[in-house]
């Protein structure tokens, strides 16, 4: 069994790997792989798709590396497991006014846009409370309002039933969805310590 | 509610860790016998956010430096954020290659702006903190570079409305007069400073003690409270600062 992580120049990836290393090996659930080879998205058994940075270049260096199909095939035709996190997770929606206006990969029908509430800071950056649906698998065995660790300047709001997570902070916003193989989160996981780790495991365990 | 956050901030020279006293360095130790004497991974778990701050005087190996963070991130799961001697793209993509979430600027924020908008456009701005060290001259906060020994001759406020237009993510603002002292934090010059700007602020400089992170904590636009004081906040001083500011009710993040 392998999770990739994909590696599209998006930043740091370190975090996002040791943290899949620890619970696949506490889990015994194979290998955790980084790469940016097509053969090796293929291959895999999940795959999540990091990503801080600006929309607009993480798409342009997804295509670089000729990984936009090849995720369309896994995750679309193949209904493999897909965890997007932070701007992967918006890399999933419709599209993004980051960077100009640019198509994401459509696997919700959400497009993200900038954090505009009067008075308060941006980026939303730090920990925050999550409240998520009562028959979610991603949460299983974390408290309603738990806290994870958000660092972003874009959010996707939605009235569709993508069976969301909510996060507030002056405006609700969606902080994860789960749409059958289909997993994003706005928040880092892997730096929010145990509760992510917890999540990880999830996503690990159940999709 | 987005929660406030605790930061603990290594001060790094050359292979060692300092306690840093008005950007003076006094060495304590390398990263073995950090993990030795102070259960890093621990400590870890009491703390939001982790800044590691190259301070090295001379000749700043940033490869050396990206090397001890690698080691040094390996087994917590926080933010890290990492800088000290940034001078080109390539060095602030070595240190996100060695785990760091974010980076710290301070000289080049100054000397080299075309270099941190290129910087916000590739990285995000979520992922550059602005570092601002500051210390009276002539009764104002002025605004020092290159480890706090050129005066830029600048008022914090000007400086800060400079920042926001290249976009940075967050601000670090930091006292040269406080730093390392435990007296406190600059509360008088923090909440002036704090009124005026949209960006999240971390604070630091003169924390000794869990009722400074307190005190720094209640200031309304305070969003996160650091401390580089080694001395007095590793062993068990973090983890019961964190319990004792969770057991007031005060508004910051849980985990089990």
């Amino acid at each position: 069994m392998t999770t990739v992580i994909i590696d599209y120049n998006s930043g740091n990836l370190r975090s996002a790997e040791k943290s899949f290393q620890l619970m696949s090996e506490e889990l015994k659930l194979g290998q955790v792989k980084v790469s940016n080879k097509p053969e090796d998205v293929v291959n895999a058994d999940r795959i999540v798709l990091p990503g801080v940075g600006a929309f607009g270049s993480a798409i342009k260096n997804l295509d670089e590396f000729n990984l936009r199909d090849t995720i369309l095939e896994y995750a679309k035709i193949r209904q493999r497991p897909l965890l997007g996190i932070c701007l992967g997770m918006q890399l999933m929606g419709t599209s993004s006014e980051e960077d100009g206006l640019n198509r994401g990969l459509s696997f919700v029908p959400v497009n993200a846009s900038k954090i505009e509430v009067l008075d308060l800071k941006v980026p939303h950056v730090g920990f925050n409370q999550v409240d998520f649906p009562s028959d979610s698998i991603l949460y299983k065995g974390l408290e309603n309002l738990s806290d994870f660790y958000f660092t972003h300047s874009y959010k996707m709001e939605s009235d569709m039933e993508i069976n969301q997570a909510m996060c507030c902070y002056g405006d609700d916003f969606i902080a994860s969805y789960e749409q059958g193989n289909i997993v994003g989160t706005q928040f880092h996981a892997e730096l929010s310590q145990t509760n992510g780790l917890k999540l990880f495991e999830n996503f690990l365990e159940y999709f | 509610m987005l929660r406030k956050r605790i930061i603990f901030t290594l001060i790094y020279e050359n292979g060692i860790f300092n306690q840093s006293r008005n950007f003076r360095l006094q060495k304590v130790g390398n990263l073995n016998w950090l993990e030795k004497n102070y259960k890093f991974q621990t400590i870890a778990f009491s703390l939001d956010e982790l800044i590691v701050l190259n301070a090295s005087k001379e000749d700043k190996n940033i490869d050396e430096f990206a090397n001890i963070l690698g080691n040094l991130v390996n087994d917590v799961f926080i933010p890290i954020a990492a800088g000290g001697g940034i001078r080109t793209m390539d060095d602030a993509k070595l240190l996100f290659d060695n785990g760091a979430d974010k980076i710290v600027l301070n000289t080049i924020l100054a000397t080299n702006p075309d270099l941190v908008r290129k910087l916000v456009r590739q990285y995000g701005s979520q992922s550059i903190v602005a570092s601002v060290d500051y210390k009276p001259t002539n009764n104002m906060p002025c605004v020092f570079i290159n480890d706090g020994n050129k005066n830029l001759d600048i008022g914090i406020d000007d400086y800060i409305c400079y920042l926001e237009e290249l976009n940075v993510g967050e601000l670090y603002l930091n006292s040269i007069e406080r730093d390392g002292t435990g007296f406190g934090y600059d509360l008088d010059t923090i909440r002036r400073v704090c009124e005026n700007t949209t960006l999240p602020m971390i604070i630091a400089g003169g924390a000794g003690n869990e009722n400074h992170l307190i005190e720094g904590l209640n200031i309304e636009n305070v969003n996160a409270v650091a401390t580089a004081n080694l001395f007095n906040f590793i062993g068990d001083g973090l983890p019961k600062a964190r319990k004792r500011i969770i057991e007031e009710d005060m508004n910051i993040a849980t985990w089990k």
